[in-house]
């Protein structure tokens, strides 16, 4: 594991080495490398396909824009994150989204997995569209980065106990819609 | 409900954007370049903001000057107000200290004149006396009569 670890961090520090030098194939590389995570973080907060890849598509324009300040494969990651929160943030308000949506507006997952409970990760992923901006920044990078705390105050400018007390909270305000949602459904029914 | 953080890892886990994002994404790239490039090219819209710029620069540059000149000016403006204040106070004593020296010359005149009216009364009233007191003195009655 850590020499297939090694290995893509000898291949990422050739091609941006390579992406340096003008190399499009290079870059062609780190895009397709990063692509996944960039329009993850995008996707799940802004819960829209289109919107999510046309500002992964802005981000990797920045990207190239500014490759010669990136130092790193690490670095590169790290700054990738971070442009990708910073325009998911402005994205929202660009669009004046509002800051809380009514769990019943929220798009329907367009993926369910098959070995958890489908029912359940669909309620988190709605209930998860309906938490404000930052909580779901926070917990974006949490469960789908896997960032530690410490990490996530670093990416969004945030001190360390606020990005603690935010993941709490938004635990917290997940639980609470989903219990909502779930006594809805039983009133609905009975 | 209740949920473990596994599952929120699941429900957020990566997903792949469609199919041919990294060609779209170098498309845009290169169309954003010849944009680019065409801006650069266009020397009526390049100047006015190299223009602005640089005023702004310039200005920016020179803010010890500006602020110098600043202050002098509101030094300038201090000293003559000052100056012109001290005028005025001055001339305004110099009224009042004219009003009280008259007001005094014609209190010391009235005084005067008040004196020398005593001084005439009482040398009327000493004249009569004296006129009463020669005819007392006087031993014939006719005498005393053609006098009075």
């Amino acid at each position: 594991m850590k020499q297939t670890t090694a290995f893509e961090d000898d291949r990422l520090k050739l091609a941006l080495n390579r992406a340096l030098t003008g190399d499009a194939q290079a870059f062609a590389d780190l895009v397709r490398e990063h692509q996944g995570m960039v329009f993850s973080i995008a996707y799940h907060f802004l819960q829209d396909r289109s919107l999510a890849e046309d500002l992964a598509q802005e981000v990797f324009l920045e990207l190239f824009q500014s490759i010669d300040r990136i130092q790193s494969a690490a670095h590169l990651t790290y700054w990738l994150r971070r442009v990708t929160a910073n325009r998911c943030i402005d994205q929202g308000r660009k669009k004046h989204r509002r800051r809380e949506m009514a769990l019943e507006e929220a798009p329907e997952p367009t993926t369910v997995s098959t070995h958890a409970d489908p029912m359940l990760l669909e309620r988190l992923q709605q209930s998860l569209a309906t938490l404000p901006e930052r909580q779901r920044l926070v917990l974006i990078m949490r469960f789908q980065e896997g960032l530690g705390p410490a990490e996530i105050a670093e990416l969004l400018e945030m001190p360390v106990n606020t990005v603690k007390s935010t993941l709490h909270r938004s635990l917290a305000d997940l639980r609470k819609g989903l219990t909502r949602k779930i006594r809805e459904v039983r009133y609905a029914f009975f | 409900m209740h949920f473990s953080e596994d599952d929120l890892r699941e429900a957020l886990k990566r997903k792949d954007p469609c199919e041919g994002f990294t060609q779209r994404t170098l498309m845009r790239i290169n169309q954003a370049r010849v944009n680019q490039a065409q801006s650069e090219g266009k020397p009526a819209l390049a100047k006015p903001e190299k223009k602005s710029n640089r005023s702004f620069i310039t200005w920016w540059m020179h803010r010890p000057a500006w602020a110098m000149a600043v202050v002098a000016v509101l030094l300038l403006a201090f000293g003559i107000g000052g100056y012109q204040y001290s005028e005025y106070r001055h001339a305004e004593e110099m009224r009042v200290a004219r009003a009280k020296q008259q007001q005094f010359q014609q209190e010391a005149e009235r005084a005067r004149d008040q004196a020398i009216m005593a001084l005439e009364i009482a040398r009327a009233k000493m004249n009569h006396v004296l006129r009463h007191a020669q005819l007392q003195a006087e031993p014939n009655d006719k005498t005393r009569r053609e006098r009075l």
